[in-house]
């Protein structure tokens, strides 16, 4: 086989900024998992369906197993489960998924938590209806998702002003 | 209910994080895939095409250059070609015969997941095809004609006084037949497993699983290595419910063959097609309850069929039989009882452990047939079964008596009074809907057995080491070495709660590092919802002895011969009065001793008695026990059933960690409430017709119910704390609960799991004439 050219990206992954370069079509979970040595971030399904490998991209959830490393443009602002501790809000969630006992096997939680993060972002004052709806694209085998919602329920009262919007 | 001791308790009974739940959320826990192996090569498996062949030969294709990657084949395994599990009937790699599509036929590895996948597609077999034997459907018509050219892989009666007495005592006799198919256990992790040579000839095993000491004792034969030659470590565990029980033998045993050719360390990470298609499920049952009842609803005699299909090898089935012929019968009062467990082999995927292990499908038939025959009697469910239920003192299938006390029958009745299930009843719909939908309420109530079957526990002799010593951090403490492994359920947690508890120190002296074969006793399989009540116990015993040696350590060395005690996190001297704490008294005694290895053995009652080839006497050491209440809704229109709510009551045991303990049962009614509704998966042209999480369906959280749950602590006797088991509990009774408040909704029984919109239609049609509709 040929040696493909590669794609280069700068990206600023959990407030840092990094340069990476990997062949076209390789996906984002495996240039964050192994180039990027960044392996909170798992792999459950590899066809969008379990949303173990959710990160935020610019503010936006998507699934790292279905996206094109080189469809995240230059100088995007990527969190993963890693970042999370970065940020007020991040650490609120992670404690409260603690608090709450929201963890079993743990496997399915990095791409729980971004997706918690990502909504109480942009709604600091939830229901139980709109949290399911946030992370119906989450599956866990584990917890059957009570305390999962309790955990968000828990964050959302105690939400940082200072996290409202995207950065 | 009072739990008289729990003031001896300080962590024990208290809902405490979860210690391995740091580095959990933050994304650090180390989990198959996540640690670094250094020049890995990555295996892959070649596999038969076929479900029943005979293969004549393997092609090379000779366009592709086999030098850039390891091949294994059987004559390359240097021990026998066998999986040493029950029945040794499995190869390792298919010689000959092949039994199922999928069956592994050779082995690659490779430097990069893409060229082991290459090299695989380039192996090509040629085999002669045989008639294959594929569904329970076939097994079972056959098995009704006299189980002709059925390959029977176990069988096991219970027999107990005289069943045709006890249904010439009856008024009436009610039969029924029930389903299950198959259920995926869909961990969230993928298995995974790392085989790495060792200079010594010997190799390393780390990976996701259940069991370290199934797979070093298992692969010695394979590999003609002592058992100190093959080491086995626990990573992290992201999920498992019984499918890293026995299944990681065989991709350890793949690992370590690849690794022990090719020299180098071998991973195997299956991707999620790999991993549905070619893993083990849950046992599909048939189950025939024949239940002979007086007009006053008595039961005289029950008498059950159990046929599992076992899949393609014998492997665990005979056990999932076992516990599944224990469950048919268990939690009512009845003198003549005649129970025929089967299991035929199918050219399928062998099944295997999957949480509950047997008794969710037991119990499955048990519960809709007890509404069966509280139906033809004219009762209700719950006076039937309340009438029925054991109590103190009454005698099981298998003549155990229930001799100390337990949560049954007050399950049951703290659970039908916190449903109001009486008033529930009044809102069933029997097949007339309101609004647009079918109300309806169903009601079971199960035992399940704690630990092993039978005499397992005695033949185990289960072990648990404390090491007194320096921590990670550099500070004394004490580390748990055991086998019993974390998986989410929280092993890891109450372990050091116990054993602070037993030592009567603070908790956060006390470590559980993961499981690893080189510094670990065998204190058993994580399985069968033994761990916080068997290893827990032979842990706090451990404890009691460690703290008794520490004593008489500082009395002679620190308190000049003073009786000392050691509670608090302190010693005291009797006497003196004077106090020194844990870390000093712990650094002291490793500076003139260096570390402190306590061991403990769990024992049984000697008053237990079991008979293995009668299956008479005590049948587990201990119950817990559950009941279930579920509210149901169908969509008249779409006939799309929505569970509403479920009320539980659990009885098991001492909690040990009521936030862990909810948790396990939250969890598992969800997986329950998939089993029962949704999760649906069969056999087609010998493969399962779902390969991917697109196809094959769980809850999400969209799906759950409303949950009230509530513990009634019973706590077992023979070892502290007191726990019984709790996690495959929640598997048992949800699916009859379901399918009692379907009847109860639509007027018509589905018999068949999981109770899809299709069957409730199909039901439909058959019970009312053409043309008439809801």
């Amino acid at each position: 086989m040929t040696t493909m050219k590669k794609i280069q990206r700068t990206w600023k992954i959990n407030g840092e900024s990094r340069t990476v370069q990997f062949p076209p079509a390789r996906r984002l979970l495996d240039v964050l998992r192994e180039d990027l040595d960044l392996k909170g971030t798992k792999e459950g399904c590899g066809e969008g369906e379990c949303g173990a490998c959710t990160v935020m991209i610019n503010g936006e959830l998507a699934v790292s197993c279905l996206l094109a490393a080189g469809q995240v443009r230059d100088g995007a602002e990527i969190l993963t489960v890693e970042g999370l501790e970065k940020t007020p809000g991040g650490r609120l969630i992670q404690r409260s998924y603690l608090e709450k006992g929201a963890a079993q096997c743990g496997f399915c939680i990095p791409g729980m938590l971004v997706s918690s993060y990502a909504f109480l972002r942009r709604h600091p004052v939830v229901n139980e209806e709109s949290i399911k709806d946030a992370h119906a694209g989450n599956i866990c085998r584990c917890t059957g998702y009570v305390k999962i919602i309790e955990a968000v329920q828990a964050a959302a009262e105690r939400w940082p002003a200072d996290e409202g919007k995207p950065s | 209910m009072a739990v008289q001791d729990r003031v001896a308790y300080r962590n024990v009974g208290q809902g405490i994080e979860r210690l391995d739940g740091d580095e959990k959320v933050r994304g650090l826990a180390q989990y198959a895939d996540d640690i670094p192996v250094p020049d890995a090569w990555y295996g892959e498996v070649v596999r038969s095409p076929v479900a029943h062949g005979r293969l004549i030969r393997l092609h090379f294709d000779p366009a592709f250059d086999f030098n850039r990657v390891c091949v294994v084949t059987p004559p390359d395994i240097p021990g026998q070609n066998i999986v040493d599990l029950m029945g040794r009937d499995m190869p390792f790699i298919a010689d000959g015969e092949i039994q199922y599509r999928g069956e592994p036929l050779a082995l690659v590895a490779a430097p990069t997941r893409a060229l082991a996948r290459e090299a695989a597609a380039h192996i090509k077999p040629e085999i002669e095809n045989l008639p294959a034997l594929l569904t329970l459907r076939e097994v079972i018509s056959r098995y009704l004609d006299g189980a002709k050219d059925l390959k029977e892989l176990a069988a096991q009666t219970i027999v107990k006084g005289d069943i045709e007495q006890g249904f010439a005592a009856a008024d009436r006799i009610i039969e029924g037949e029930y389903w299950a198919g198959h259920q995926e256990q869909l961990y969230i992790e993928p298995q995974g497993m790392v085989a790495i040579p060792e200079p010594d000839g010997g190799v390393f095993i780390q990976g996701s699983l259940q069991c370290p000491y199934y797979i070093a004792p298992e692969l010695m034969i394979t590999l003609d290595l002592p058992l100190e030659k093959i080491r086995v470590k626990q990573t992290a565990v992201g999920g498992a419910f019984g499918g890293k029980e026995e299944f990681p033998t065989l991709i350890a045993g793949y690992c370590a063959l690849l690794a022990l050719k090719c020299g180098k360390p071998v991973k195997i990470i299956y991707d999620r097609h790999q991993d549905i298609l070619f893993t083990t499920k849950r046992h599909p049952v048939w189950t025939r309850q024949r239940t002979g009842v007086k007009n006053d609803g008595t039961i005289t005699a029950m008498q059950v069929d159990f046929v599992l299909d076992g899949g393609a090898y014998t492997t665990l089935s005979p056990v999932v039989m076992y516990r599944g012929i224990l469950h048919t019968t268990l939690g009512y009062r009845c003198p003549h009882v005649s129970v025929n467990g089967k299991v035929y082999r199918t050219n399928t995927f062998p099944n295997g452990a999957f949480r509950g292990f047997g008794a969710p499908q037991a119990i499955w038939g048990l519960e809709s047939h007890m509404d069966e025959v509280a139906a033809a009697l004219g009762m209700s469910p719950e006076a039937f079964r309340l009438k029925n239920a054991l109590h103190l003192g009454d005698t099981t299938a298998t003549g155990q008596v229930i001799a100390e006390p337990m949560g049954t029958p007050d399950v049951l009745e703290n659970n039908l009074a916190r449903s109001r299930f009486a008033a529930l009843l009044r809102g069933n719909s029997h097949g007339i809907a309101r609004d647009g939908k079918y109300h309806g309420v169903g009601l079971a109530f199960f035992g399940h057995g704690s630990g092993f079957t039978g005499d397992g526990e005695s033949r185990l002799k289960s072990k648990a080491a404390l090491d007194l010593e320096y921590l990670e951090d550099g500070r004394a403490g004490v580390n748990i070495r055991i086998s019993s492994t974390e998986m989410g359920q929280g092993t890891m947690t109450i372990m050091p709660q116990i054993a602070a508890d037993g030592l009567r120190i603070a908790i956060d002296q006390v470590r559980m590092p993961f499981p690893d074969t080189k510094y670990a006793p065998d204190s058993g399989p994580t399985v069968a919802s033994r761990t916080a009540m068997v290893v827990g116990g032979t842990v706090f015993g451990a404890a009691e002895k460690l703290r008794k040696a520490l004593e008489t350590f500082a009395a002679t060395a620190l308190f000049g011969g003073e009786e000392v005690e050691l509670d608090d996190n302190r010693f005291t001297g009797k006497l003196s009065g004077t106090t020194r704490g844990f870390q000093e008294v712990a650094s002291a005694y490793l500076k003139q001793h260096g570390p402190l290895r306590v061991y403990n053995q769990f024992k049984l009652p000697e008053t237990l008695r079991w008979n293995q080839k009668t299956f008479e006497g005590d049948s587990y050491p201990s119950y817990s026990w559950g009941c279930n209440i579920a509210e149901v809704e169908i969509d008249a229109l779409t006939l799309e059933l929505t569970v509403k709510k479920v009320t539980a009551c659990f009885d098991i045991g001492r909690l040990i960690n009521p936030v862990l303990a909810m948790g396990q049962v939250e969890g598992g009614l969800v997986q329950a409430l998939g089993y029962a509704v949704m999760e649906k998966i069969d056999i087609k042209d010998g493969l399962y017709d779902a390969s991917r999480m697109q196809t094959y369906v769980v809850p999400t959280v969209r799906d759950i119910p409303v949950f009230d749950i509530a513990f009634i602590e019973y706590p077992y006797g023979h070892a502290a704390p007191g726990a019984k088991g709790v996690g495959e509990m929640p598997m048992d009774g949800l699916a009859p609960a379901i399918a009692n408040a379907v009847k109860a909704a639509l007027g018509v029984r589905i018999n068949d799991l999981p109770i899809t919109p299709e069957k409730i239609l199909k039901a439909l049609s058959a019970h009312q004439p053409a043309g008439a509709s809801a």
